[in-house]
């Protein structure tokens, strides 16, 4: 294999998957802080609050719908740890010092596989709350709980947000062609994912 | 105007409910079906149609084995409105000048929250899944009219007028402390009680759910200060720190 053939990273199922959650997430989101502190813009943005609500609301069937196909992708790599994960994180996976030695990783970094776990749990939190908000809201302390819950899941989600865009984007300049065409070239993978290319070449990887 | 409110003295209160007609009959709301369910209270709640109703309530006295209690329950319209502070919606529930918690069903996106932090659990849900409660005649106040229960009142249980003022007749009259003077910061629907709130279906000390304090306190803030602390700590790390280095297809092997 060349050093700049191209091998696939993530399948067409996991590139569509991906951006089913990022634009659903982010049309949530924006329309979650309008209604979090009412903001006028934003509500006419959506021709009316009474507009935003069920674009909100269906967004968020977008949002669960993919979030549960999401685990047919990631989940299983996502929980497999060995020693190198906690080396990874000791050298914070390099991204405190350029000089760190980061152990070597498999498809998925530790930060990677922690980043889609939180989203899963808060994500799962977000949507089932929204579903209760939504569907069932006669009973009142049901309501005010997950009215609640669903603001600290929405914290959670958010604050990751920034993390996630910039490590894929300017913090790690072309990491951002796998989210568009799924591959990387064979040195990229050599370096960054050295154990998951040994297992490819070995013939059992994915 | 200076805050404006109602004052309800229950020991006034002959049980007649013109002030329940009064009412539909000023906001144009149609009767509700009801049973008979053993009692002159009719119907037996709030609901979208009934801003305001009048609650019987039979307890034993001292010298009689049945007394009648009649109070007037409604939207209390709090200074510190729990359905204000939770609803997501701009103008669909807004203060008017005078106090009053009034609403616009235009702007209401129907999500119900309001009624979940509600002391009193007031606010009711129309068959278009739009809020529907009392507004103390926002238009009629406006006008410099009394609300349409306290105008039929015809014993003067309902008193509508300047807060203070009526605060301190209540006092002169002998009521030590009135109901909802300084609860949730003054409700707008205070009360001369001589026996205890909880006899009128009232808590001694109406509080918004905790959790809805909490959100509002603490959990909103937080949403902008996560989103906008990671995007800075993210820029903080592109100027300090700087990307990855090891992206140019070089061998370092």
């Amino acid at each position: 294999m060349n050093r700049s053939d191209l091998i696939t990273k993530e399948s067409t199922f996991g590139i569509i998957n991906h951006w089913a959650l990022a634009i659903s997430c982010i049309v949530l989101t924006i329309s979650g802080f309008g209604f979090l502190f009412q903001i006028q813009g934003i509500g006419s943005a959506f021709s009316g609050f009474p507009a935003m609500k069920v674009v909100h609301n269906w967004t968020g069937v977008v949002f669960t719908a993919s979030l549960f196909l999401s685990m047919f992708n990631w989940l299983k790599e996502s929980l497999t740890f060995d020693s190198d994960d906690i080396g990874w994180i000791l050298t914070a996976g390099g991204y405190l010092s350029h000089k760190a030695k980061v152990p070597p990783m498999h498809k998925l970094n530790t930060g990677q596989k922690f980043f889609y776990l939180t989203l899963l749990v808060s994500g799962f939190a977000i949507a089932a709350t929204g579903f209760i908000i939504w569907l069932m809201p006669e009973n009142k302390s049901m309501l005010v709980l997950s009215h609640f819950i669903h603001n600290v899941s929405f914290i959670v989600i958010t604050a990751f947000i920034p993390v996630h865009i910039y490590l894929s984007t300017l913090g790690n300049p072309g990491t951002l062609r796998i989210m568009i065409t799924g591959k990387i070239p064979y040195w990229w993978a050599k370096k960054k994912h050295p154990k998951w290319v040994r297992e490819l070449e070995e013939g059992h990887g994915n | 105007m200076a805050r404006a409110s109602l004052l309800i003295s229950p020991e006034l209160c002959i049980g007649c409910r013109a002030c329940q007609i009064a009412c539909k009959s000023w906001n144009q709301l149609p009767g509700d079906k009801t049973v008979n369910r053993g009692s002159f209270e009719n119907p037996a709640d709030l609901t979208p149609d009934l801003y305001n109703k009048i609650r019987f309530v039979e307890v034993p006295s001292e010298n009689n084995p049945v007394r009648w209690l009649f109070v007037s329950q409604r939207c209390m319209h709090c200074d510190d409105a729990g359905c204000m502070k939770i609803c997501p919606a701009p103008g669909a529930l807004y203060k008017t000048k005078e106090g009053a918690v009034a609403f616009n069903k235009d702007k209401c996106i129907g999500c119900k929250l309001c009624s979940s932090a509600c002391p009193f659990n007031v606010p009711r849900y129309d068959k278009n899944d739009k809020v529907s409660k009392c507004n103390l005649c926002a238009d009629r106040i406006a006008n410099n009219m009394a609300p349409a229960c306290a105008k039929t009142c015809p014993t003067g249980a309902i008193s509508f007028g300047d807060r203070d003022a009526l605060i301190s007749k209540a006092q002169k009259a002998g009521y030590a402390a009135v109901y909802g003077q300084a609860d949730l910061g003054g409700l707008g629907a205070i009360y001369a009680f001589h026996d205890a709130p909880k006899l009128y279906g009232l808590a001694d000390k109406p509080v918004i759910p905790e959790m809805v304090v909490f959100w509002h306190k603490y959990l909103k803030p937080l949403s902008w200060i996560g989103i906008g602390g990671t995007a800075a700590l993210m820029l903080l790390h592109y100027v300090a720190i700087g990307p990855k280095k090891d992206q140019e297809d070089k061998d370092d092997e």
